[in-house]
């Protein structure tokens, strides 16, 4: 490559072209400098552009890194990549903030003081991993490998953190779904046989969303896709108790009384039932049920319905006409996190129903693409043997209490319940990876009890988070610009995420991280790869490509699954009537399940993402943090000039389990019997010098309750009082108390 | 002043959905300190009565005048127009005299009113990405296309023509097409801009014409009064030498006579 900066443009024309130049850089640590070099995106210098992967949320982007001088400077979206389509989202635009974090964790921590007190001391990689090591295989060995549980949140190394739970040998895995999407997952695999269908916005004339905030829970391609619809004159009804973004957008937002979407939707169904307005021919060759529905669903009348959700019988009615008017043209969306009260199951299977009836099948010309792919990624992977058998129960209940859970989804906040009731048996260790579960599991007070409990607690992440502030050691993970993780198909493609900069300090990839543990507790045999490198050349052997082209490109081509349709239910077809719901003891039908409601002078509390924040983990980036607004207590201001209370006035917020203090945002933007907060503020660790002090937590708020069914937590379910507080919210010092090495 | 203006931004308020996308790529392609921004969210809050609600935003940056105010009240060149039209910012120059942020009618030119020596911050169309082909990093990632950039006429031009194509859609009014003399940014918004809170810029003319009489005069008005002061001081000066002279002399005779 000649010796001047390699501009955006040149990088894009770049392609599969990489040279062999191997002069290190001057300024760019040695190994990622030669390895970009040589694939061809870095000059002389060390400056250039690297694609890779975002982290900043699940919607993983592709992105552009530019590299000056050793460090990211910019990120941007990377045009090729499906999810981006050259664009980063708030959080993926911040994210160089994220590696830079001043309170990032750069050696492994063992603690010294009391769990929550925050005094740590420095330890090499080899003290931290051999105790790691010898406490869980203590553990192991005291009370049988189910004494251990493992928890973690969607990330691409989330493969080999399985492999290390499964090697181990324990039943108890806990995940972040059940407190997100197991409603809506679990729906729609009964339904559809698939997990998450995608929503194709090409031809869509009309659009239903249930509280699916795509205008800040954003993700950026989806997002834009939405927003080119509306663009071109498609239809969006929002049904929301909040004037969200979304709702700002919409040709019409319905601020539906919360609990109650499943009788909105299940008297659209009966509208269009009753009337037959479905696509017969589509229903007849692919639906379960349709001989039975219309008596299902008689009784579900718009008049029935506007009693319960308080919006007049005529919307209903025309909405549902004018959404089996659009045909296949028209999307009911799935949503995502919709774990809202124990009902929402059954809102979920309305919505599987609506888009069953409407014929939106994708490869038919629809909007809703639930065709299975073929097994498996394409891709390869290491050889290992077989896991060892399990025979003790799990603790979150799945199948022997919630059979119908995916063992894969899991019921996160049971598995939290059980470490506390000791049934049916005692955990006493907790590894924990990229997950904050004191902050995002329901009552936080309950989490932090479980955590007294725990003989040994590990995690790994790259701050101090709520979790790591109360762990044993800490094992800081290289950010997800300085690491390698398992590659990922998207569509006809597979992409990389690659180190675009050396890690920082002693920082290691998951990757690393899991083999090492796994090695000092005998499950080498597990982790057949030598490094992350190698990794990801034995998963591209079945593509026959190679690892540098995939460098340079960030991304290579799949060879192409065919499409066909088939449902991967029991039965091959879309099951409105659902024979295994029924074997279960449940409805085989959608139906109608009354939530419990708020008694006079408490509201529903609402929770819900803002474009700002990702979960429980982006609020100490200091870019994020430097366009966010307050998190505030927002309540109807008609309702808080009633009762005396201003804009900024500090407020206790009370709930069964808990009480916190926050400011009021009087709005009109939210329903009179609603509250809501911005989730994931309300530190506990003082490692946190920017998000410490900030605003306060839900989850000291949120009550815990899981539908029967789909194993979800109901967070919409949790109702509070709110008066004027006494005292302001008190801030304390922040600062990461280190001792020396 | 004939320059070319190239550059145009198109920024609608119907598609903006305040995500701070842009402002969070900003602060990082130009390196902005962190209480400072060169780009801001204009909007009308949430308005009317639950549940009839309207809301409505617009990221907001320099508009890049036509007549520039602000270069005609840098007295020392820290801001120019460029042969493309582009009003750059040079911290070099700058003296941190804030004369640009009286001077510019829309208040785009932030001041680090935490720094001792201070200097201020403003977009300068991300000259360097320009210059790689490429956009401004607030255009390049904006998620619904809420800010598009191209060429100041074909911006402008696809302005009318989205006004045009609905009308029931947006006032019938492109912001920054004459506003302050016309400018390189432009709006179409659902509603009045004075909601936003964009500034009611109606003058056709810049009011930069009548700025350069003052700013533009000052380095003659400066040299004149410098020239007519080292006179004065001069001729003091010579006076003070002369009645030296003069009591040498007097001490002199004095001694003499002694």
């Amino acid at each position: 490559m000649p010796n001047t900066t390699i501009s955006r443009r040149d990088f894009l024309k770049l392609g599969g072209m990489f040279s062999g130049a191997a002069v290190l850089g001057k300024f760019i640590p040695p190994e990622v400098a030669q390895a970009a070099r040589q694939a061809g995106y870095l000059n002389a210098q060390g400056d250039g552009y690297v694609p890779s992967m975002c982290e900043m949320c699940v919607w993983r982007c592709g992105l552009i890194a530019k590299v000056k001088n050793g460090r990211v400077v910019k990120l941007d979206g990377n045009p090729q990549h499906p999810h981006s389509k050259g664009r980063l989202c708030t959080r993926g635009q911040s994210g160089l903030m994220n590696t830079y974090d001043p309170d990032r964790v750069l050696t492994p921590l063992i603690r010294v003081g009391k769990r929550g007190e925050g005094l740590f001391r420095k330890a090499s990689w080899d003290e931290a991993l051999d105790l790691t090591a010898s406490k869980m295989q203590e553990i192991k060995d005291k009370y049988g490998p189910e004494a251990m549980i493992f928890s973690s949140t969607h990330n691409l190394s989330q493969v080999q953190f399985e492999n290390l739970l499964n090697g181990f040998g324990s039943p108890n895995y806990g995940t972040q779904r059940s407190l997100c999407f197991n409603a809506m997952i679990t729906a729609f695999l009964l339904t559809y046989g698939v997990e998450e269908p995608a929503r194709i916005y090409d031809n869509v004339e009309f659009i239903l969303m249930v509280g699916r905030n795509l205008m800040e829970a954003i993700s950026t391609s989806e997002t834009a896709e939405l927003s080119q619809a509306l663009d071109r004159g498609a239809k969006l009804v929002y049904l929301d108790p909040r004037f969200t973004k979304t709702a700002a957008k919409a040709s019409e937002w319905i601020p539906i009384r919360p609990g109650t979407d499943s009788a909105f939707l299940l008297a659209m169904i009966h509208v269009i039932v009753m009337n037959e307005l479905a696509d017969c021919d589509f229903v007849k060759q692919y639906v379960i049920g349709c001989d039975g529905i219309q008596d299902a669903m008689r009784d579900y009348t718009p008049e029935w319905a506007e009693g319960i959700t308080g919006v007049p019988a005529a919307t209903i009615d025309r909405i549902a006409r004018e959404y089996a008017a659009a045909k296949h043209n028209a999307l009911a969306h799935p949503g995502w996190r919709t774990s809202n009260f124990v009902n929402s199951f059954q809102t979920e299977r309305a919505i599987a129903t609506l888009n069953a009836l409407s014929g939106n099948v994708f490869t038919l010309g629809g909007c809703l693409s639930a065709d299975v792919t073929a097994e498996g990624t394409g891709l390869g992977a290491p050889s290992q043997p077989p896991y060892p058998r399990i025979s003790a129960l799990r603790l979150d209940g799945v199948p022997w209490k919630y059979p119908l859970v995916p063992l894969k989804l899991g019921v996160f906040q049971e598995l939290r319940d059980a470490i506390l009731t000791g049934e049916p048996y005692q955990a006493h260790g907790w590894f924990i990876s990229r997950q904050n579960p004191v902050q995002s599991l329901p009552d936080r007070a309950k989490t932090l009890e479980a955590f007294s409990k725990m003989d040994f607690i590990v995690s790994v992440d790259i701050i101090l988070n709520d979790t790591a502030w109360f762990s044993d050691v800490v094992l800081p993970e290289a950010s997800y610009l300085e690491r390698y993780d398992p590659l990922l198909p998207v569509g006809d493609k597979v992409f990389i995420r690659q180190p675009v900069i050396e890690p920082q300090g002693e920082a290691k990839s998951a990757l690393w991280i899991y083999k090492q543990l796994g090695e000092r507790l005998g499950l080498g045999d597990y982790f057949q790869y030598t490094d992350e490198e190698d990794y990801l050349r034995q998963q591209l052997t079945p593509l026959g490509a190679s690892l540098e082209e995939l460098k340079a490109q960030g991304y290579l081509p799949m060879p192409e699954k065919e499409e066909e349709i088939v449902f991967n239910t029991a039965s091959g077809k879309i099951e409105v009537y659902s024979e295994t719901l029924a074997r279960a003891g449940f409805s085989p039908w959608p139906t109608w399940e009354e939530p419990p409601q708020p008694k006079p002078g408490q509201f529903y509390l609402l929770t819900g993402k803002v474009a700002q924040a990702t979960q429980f983990g982006t609020q100490n980036n200091q870019l994020l943090h430097k366009y966010s607004d307050e998190p505030r207590l927002w309540l109807n201001a008609d309702v808080a000039s009633s009762m005396n209370l201003a804009e900024g006035d500090w407020l206790e917020v009370t709930s069964q389990v808990g009480k916190v203090n926050i400011r009021l945002h009087a709005t009109q933007a939210i329903r009179p019997d609603c509250v809501y907060m911005t989730p994931g503020y309300g530190h506990l660790s003082k490692g946190l010098t920017t998000a410490y002090g900030v605003g306060a937590s839900d989850s000291v708020l949120h009550e815990t309750y899981t539908d029967p069914i789909s194993g979800s937590q109901a967070l919409t379910q949790t109702f509070v009082s709110v008066k004027k507080a006494v005292d302001a919210q008190p801030v304390e010092e922040r600062k990461p108390l280190y001792l020396g090495e | 002043m004939e320059k070319e203006h190239k550059y145009g931004f198109l920024i609608d308020a119907s598609r903006c959905i305040d995500c701070r996308s842009c402002l969070v790529a900003c602060s990082v392609e130009n390196n902005v300190p962190m209480k400072n921004t060169r780009i801001w969210i204009k909007d009308t809050g949430v308005t009317g009565q639950f549940p009839d609600l309207q809301r409505y935003s617009a990221p907001y940056h320099c508009m890049h005048c036509i007549d520039p105010s602000c270069v005609s009240a840098c007295t020392v060149g820290a801001l120019q127009q460029n042969k493309d039209g582009i009003v750059t910012y040079d911290a070099d120059r700058c003296i941190g005299c804030r004369y640009c942020m009286y001077a510019c009618p829309f208040e785009i030119p932030n001041f680090q009113w935490d720094q001792r020596l201070a200097l201020v911050v403003k977009c300068d169309l991300c000259v360097n990405r320009l210059e790689e082909g490429g956009q401004p990093a607030c255009a390049a990632t904006c998620p619904t296309q809420a800010i598009q950039f191209g060429s100041r006429e074909q911006m402008l031009a696809l302005a009318h023509e989205r006004i045009k194509n609905e009308p029931e859609r947006f006032i019938d009014h492109v912001y920054g097409e004459h506003e302050n003399g016309g400018t390189s940014t432009f709006y179409i918004s659902p509603v009045p801009f004075e909601q936003l809170g964009l500034p009611t810029a109606e003058k056709t003319e810049s009011p930069a014409h009548f700025n350069r009489l003052v700013t533009h005069g000052t380095p003659a008005v400066a040299a004149s009064v410098a020239i007519g002061m080292t006179g004065i001081y001069l001729a003091i000066q010579r006076q003070g030498k002369d009645n030296a002279a003069a009591l040498e002399d007097h001490a002199a005779a004095q001694r003499h006579s002694e």
